[in-house]
């Protein structure tokens, strides 16, 4: 039984099936020679027909790697296309700065506005072409790229106050691109500008100029709260990885402004002792990363429990050193920090055994 | 992803390209719709063409620096002659403190309360800037003064060349500041255009723009006062229309005389309009670089 081209499923998921079916055949190949399984020659020809259907469908509709060799080129083509982006972006910006002078204003704004719109169209026009998805990804950084010289240099041209605002249209244009071209650059770009202007809203609200708003770390908890929020929606329950780039964004939001008041209790809002306000933020930033780890563990978010790792490491580091560098010589600090690694190691692998134990029939 | 969801996608972008760029010109249009709320000429001194190099070769488009200052309550503070070196103005006290919105209620009088002052951030307010007026006129005097002084000093001191050498910079400084130092002065802030208007009603020598205020301490001899600094002005640099550009591109790059001895090469008319937001509006060039007259103190 084959699915029908309406049933595939995204492209990212075909792949991980692929791999799932090669996997599947060398170790079904490897049971085989150890006499553990035997299929009759129906089953395996059964098997193998169901497999090979699949893989035509998904060869047919997603230009996918059926084998390792394949997968290894894809990964060489991605940093390719990643690399291309960025340079093709900066030739963009470079492109406009140098022959901008040379044209009246009004030739000035067609050319911004007609190169962002044209951009749209290749992009649009590529994802019907390219199986790959490499180019139509290319011309989606372009086009992004294009749309925030065009907001960028017109508030150039016309003397416009710099506003936090301009951060929403962007946002906007790096959201849609990165759901129509399932591109998890252009996911995390979107972020990035909802992260600047929900903290910069949150600073003015507060009087601050929008530009100072990073001069309080806590301004930006709100946008750490809608990110760890957004994978709620069923918005992006097809795209694989998008919630999983909310959470590490969010999780990132929070705790790097936690790891930052933690050592600065100066850049607090709240009117209290910096020392205070800096154990506060220690002991927060302790518990939320020990209750992140806890989280990802029980709901099987690996990226959620390296992050909680990762900050939970870095809140220990930073604690050692406060307490330890002038105290200690030096081999002495740097063993108790190499102890205190395999401490976590310890911990971690007990962490994994309970987790192994609870759910004895999942290979993760 | 179909042809459907494909035109669909590209329907949203364009329909977001449009619209942002309809929202931004509309924006642009409005703020130069009707009179413009000040119209002021000025010359090089206040608009300063930027620095040549290799990022003139990268960018072909021009934009000229607003140069402001501010008369520091300081007597003694070197005073360079441009913004960067933004001093903290009497009038910017803590009673005008915090009419701006700055918590000021904590007083100056321990080292706790003034650290609290001084945690608050940046606030963005609105700027008076009056071009040629008592606060230049002040600044003129100072450097006079100054020059006055270290060439009485070097007169009774013929054998010392240090004095020589500080009674020229001062008569040096006193030529730049009567014919090269920008005369646009940050006089006043406030939260309302309407109020800062009517104190100021010449909008012929004064501008209202957008700048923010940060908050600082001014110490001297144990003497501890809540007082604030201009730390930008929103836009401070005017993009140079297309018609214009072609009578300051060949000014950029020549050889220069010593500042001493600049006068302004060019002026335009700058409007500031409905939103503060400025534009150049006409640029006419000078003849410039003459040796200033009265480059030498009054006996």
């Amino acid at each position: 039984m084959t699915e029908s081209a309406r049933d595939l499923p995204a492209r990212r998921e075909a792949q991980q099936r692929a791999d799932d079916i090669r996997v599947f055949r060398a170790e079904l190949a490897r049971l085989q020679a150890e006499g553990v399984v035997d299929l009759g020659a129906d089953a395996q020809q059964a098997i193998l027909a169901h497999h090979a259907g699949l893989l035509a469908d998904y060869a047919a509709a997603y230009d996918i790697d059926l084998d390792g060799r394949g997968r290894q080129l894809s990964l060489g083509m991605r940093v390719a296309s990643f690399l291309g982006a960025l340079a093709l972006a900066a030739s963009i910006f470079l492109l406009f700065y140098q022959f901008w002078g040379r044209f009246t204003e009004t030739t000035q704004v067609v050319i911004l506005i007609l190169s962002a719109l044209a951009s749209l169209g290749l992009t649009v026009a590529l994802q019907g072409r390219d199986g790959s998805g490499y180019f139509s990804r290319l011309a989606a950084l372009l086009a992004f790229t294009c749309f925030v010289l065009n907001i960028s240099m017109i508030g150039q041209i016309f003397n416009i106050t710099p506003t936090d605002t301009a951060l929403l249209p962007w946002a906007a244009m790096a959201f849609l691109l990165a759901y129509a071209c399932d591109l998890r650059l252009l996911l995390a770009t979107g972020i990035v500008c909802v992260i600047g202007f929900v903290a910069a809203r949150v600073g003015t609200w507060s009087g601050i100029y929008w530009l100072n708003a990073g001069e309080r770390p806590e301004n930006f908890f709100a946008a750490a709260a809608i990110l760890l929020a957004m994978p709620r929606l069923a918005l992006h329950r097809n795209y694989a990885g998008f919630e999983a780039t909310y959470r590490v964004f969010g999780l990132l939001t929070a705790f790097i402004p936690m790891l930052i008041l933690g050592h600065w209790g100066y850049g607090s809002y709240l009117d209290l002792p910096a020392r205070l306000i800096e154990g506060g933020y220690q002991l927060f930033g302790f518990a939320g990363s020990a209750l992140t780890i806890w989280i990802g563990t029980r709901r099987d978010w690996p990226e959620t429990v390296n992050t909680g790792i990762a900050f939970f490491v870095l809140f220990l580091y930073a604690k050692f050193y406060d307490w330890c560098w002038d105290l200690m010589p030096k081999y002495l600090f740097f063993l108790v920090l190499g102890l205190s690694a395999v401490l976590i190691l310890l911990v971690l692998k007990r962490l994994r055994d309970v987790s192994s134990r609870a759910k004895p029939g999942e290979s993760r | 992803m179909t042809a459907r969801t494909r035109r669909r996608s590209l329907a949203a972008g364009a329909a977001l390209i449009l619209l942002t760029n309809a929202i931004a010109l509309s924006s642009v249009a409005r703020n130069r719709a009707d009179e413009p709320e000040s119209r002021v000429m000025l010359s090089e001194r206040e608009l300063a063409l930027p620095a040549g190099g290799y990022r003139h070769a990268e960018n072909s488009g021009l934009a000229l620096a607003l140069n402001w200052r501010v008369l520091d309550a300081d007597e003694e503070r070197p005073d360079y002659g441009y913004s960067l070196h933004a001093g903290r103005p009497a009038w910017l006290d803590a009673g005008r403190l915090a009419a701006l919105g700055f918590d000021t209620a904590a007083g100056d009088a321990t080292p706790e309360a003034r650290e609290r002052f001084t945690r608050q951030l940046p606030r963005q307010v609105l700027i008076v800037l009056e071009l040629a007026g008592p606060a230049w006129q002040q600044a003129v005097e100072r450097a006079r003064a100054n020059a006055l002084r270290r060439t009485a000093a070097a007169t009774a001191n013929p054998d010392s060349k240090a004095f020589a050498e500080q009674a020229k910079a001062a008569r040096d400084n006193l030529a730049i500041e009567e014919g090269h130092a920008s005369r646009l002065f940050a006089i006043d802030a406030g939260l309302d255009a309407a109020v800062l208007r009517a104190r100021y009603p010449d909008r012929q020598r004064t501008l209202i723009l957008r700048g923010t205020v940060r908050p600082s301490v001014r110490s001297s001899d144990r003497q501890h006062r809540l007082a604030g600094y201009i730390s930008a002005i929103a836009i401070d640099r005017i993009n140079v229309p297309f018609a214009w550009r072609g009578l300051l591109e060949p000014l950029r790059n020549t050889s220069r005389p010593a500042a001493s001895e600049r006068t302004p090469r060019y002026q335009a008319q700058v409007a500031v309009g409905q939103h503060l937001e400025p534009w150049i509006e006409s640029l006419t060039t000078l003849p410039g670089d003459r040796p200033a007259p009265s480059a030498r103190p009054a006996p």
